[in-house]
């Protein structure tokens, strides 16, 4: 699982890079939260398009988080790029004025999609292609939202556990303080995901690991050592999230079909 | 004798499901006093199945659902679609046929669509041959689904004496046809006429039915008589389950009339055959 930073930094700058002009895109927009994964992809697209040409929105829910909006704002001034702070509470109260609910999962989502919905806006605006801060670990475990946290238009940190996301901001000089930040999906104040999963990072990691990369089955993870109620949480994780790694199901009607047998590629006649 | 075709929708990825539904169909079939009862491609375990080969893959010869099927096979003959994990690692999309408690033969699909929508060449093996094996009723040859739309492997089996095909298929429809079918199903229906025809023997094909990933299996299972006569249709779409009574004297009386496999020269198709390969050299 261990990583060698400056090949992955050489690998995922060059990605960003490439796939950004392919596009006719100079710029590059993402959420930043003043947490590891968004700061080392604020990282990454400083070195791959130059500071100028990087945008974090910075998308605080009133001031609940006013801590991460500090060390957001710092890193990137650090970086030298550029960012806004839009308090997305107006949006959000506004809905919920008319809707309203005590649950906190609800509420979150609801965030997630607000922020994805101000990306997009100012995705055009800025004429800024939106990186994605989406983990692996993230991605397998389904802990992010559809169509929120997980929309994006090319996701570089997609293939890092993140562990190895840990990793990689050793080596771009994150900021400690920001390295050592107890994860957060930024769902409701004080909440971590090692908490709500009710396992560390380090362990689902190297659960995942085994399952995913070397594709061993529930009972050698176990044999190996783990805990076999984490095992098969992580494995019922798994499962029950493969709709947000998949586009919506097409049902096949024609000779060709969207999904199915219609399949150029990503980079089609860039 | 009589014949089953069980036009079911398996559950993908789920062997205990599926064995049970083979179970109540084998039931059923008994019942109505059949001698044989096919099952869809891959019916134990589901189409779809991806990454998801290996969980449910078999080695038949040391397999509790295998051998309880076995053991059924003593009062009707079973064929089936399975994962078959012939050598460690190494999985194939197999047809079982089954009959009086022993394994009869196995076809692994020779086959297998790796275009447009379909992707069996990245999860499976290729199977090697085609051959036709003796069953209680009649000398058979079994093909799975695309292995049907290679005419040569009909050929085949005609050339090795087949007097009945059974053809097991899990066909996705596609194309919007004017006739309010599936325009696919044209396809195997033609195939299955052609067949029975030309072969002189008697043709069964079962398809699935059931949706996954978005595929929306056709069903539209078929038995043709040994001069291409349509002796039962299964529904588009839905389930279904038939039994036919089928005449296997039907064969001598049409042979009589049509010398084709009388007349049929293999060593010269064969001879043939080896100067076309040859010549792909020059």
């Amino acid at each position: 699982m261990k990583i060698n930073g400056l090949f992955i930094e050489t690998a995922l700058t060059k990605f960003i890079k490439e796939e950004l002009s392919k596009f006719n895109f100079k710029k590059g927009i993402f959420g930043l939260s003043g947490g590891l994964d968004s700061s080392v992809c604020a990282c990454l697209a400083a070195k791959a398009l130059m500071p100028k040409n990087v945008i974090g929105l910075i998308m605080p829910y009133g001031n609940l988080f006013s801590v991460d909006v500090e060390d957001a704002q710092e890193f990137a001034k650090e970086l030298g790029i550029q960012t806004r702070i839009i308090d997305i509470s107006p949006m959000v109260d506004a809905f919920y004025s008319r809707f309203p609910t005590e649950e906190k999962l609800l509420k979150g989502n609801k965030m997630a999609r607000e922020r994805m919905s101000i990306l997009y806006d100012f995705s055009a605006r800025e004429k800024a292609l939106v990186l994605g801060t989406s983990n692996k670990t993230e991605l397998l475990l389904g802990y992010g939202t559809i169509h929120g946290d997980i929309a994006s238009a090319i996701n570089p940190l997609g293939d890092l556990y993140k562990t190895q996301v840990r990793e990689l901001a050793i080596h771009l000089g994150v900021p400690e303080k920001i390295r050592k930040k107890k994860a957060s999906a930024g769902l409701w104040p004080g909440q971590t995901d090692e908490e709500e999963l009710g396992i560390s990072y380090e362990t689902i990691d190297q659960i995942l690991f085994k399952l995913i990369d070397e594709r061993q089955s529930k009972e050698e993870v176990i044999n190996s050592g783990f805990n076999k109620d984490d095992v098969e949480k992580i494995i019922s994780y798994i499962k029950n999230s493969q709709f947000k790694r998949r586009l919506p199901v097409i049902p096949k009607l024609s000779e060709r079909t969207i999904g199915h047998d219609f399949l150029y590629p990503y980079d089609w006649d860039r | 004798m009589k014949i089953a075709i069980a036009q079911i929708s398996s559950v993908l990825g789920d062997l205990k499901n599926n064995f049970e539904l083979h179970l109540e169909y084998i039931k059923q079939a008994k019942k109505g006093g059949t001698d044989l009862i096919v099952f869809p491609e891959l019916s134990l375990t589901g189409y779809t199945l991806k990454d998801l080969v290996e969980n449910v893959a078999i080695n038949p010869s040391n397999n509790h659902y295998i051998n309880e099927l076995k053991l059924l096979s003593r009062d009707i003959s079973i064929v089936f679609g399975f994962v078959e994990e012939k050598e460690r690692g190494i999985f194939y999309n197999s047809a079982a046929f089954l009959s009086k408690g022993e394994i009869s033969h196995i076809h692994r699909k020779v086959f297998l669509p790796t275009y447009g929508m379909f992707e069996e060449g990245k999860f499976f093996a290729q199977g090697k041959y085609f051959k036709t094996f003796p069953t209680p009723f009649a000398k058979a040859g079994m093909m799975i689904c695309y292995d049907f739309l290679n005419y040569g492997a009909s050929y085949v089996l005609f050339a090795g004496g087949a007097e009945l095909i059974i053809v097991i298929s899990a066909a996705p429809g596609r194309g919007n046809g004017k006739d309010g079918r599936f325009a696919s199903q044209r396809m195997w229906e033609l195939m299955g006429e052609a067949i029975s025809y030309f072969s002189t023997t008697f043709l069964i094909y079962c398809n699935r039915v059931g949706t996954e990933d978005g595929k929306i299996f056709a069903g539209g299972s078929f038995l043709f008589n040994p001069e291409g006569k349509l002796l039962a249709k299964a529904k588009d779409i839905h389930t279904d389950f038939l039994i036919q009574d089928i005449d296997l004297h039907d064969i001598n009386r049409i042979r009589k009339k049509r010398c084709y496999k009388r007349d049929d020269k293999p060593e010269i198709i064969l001879h043939a055959l080896n100067r076309a390969i040859k010549s792909y050299e020059d």
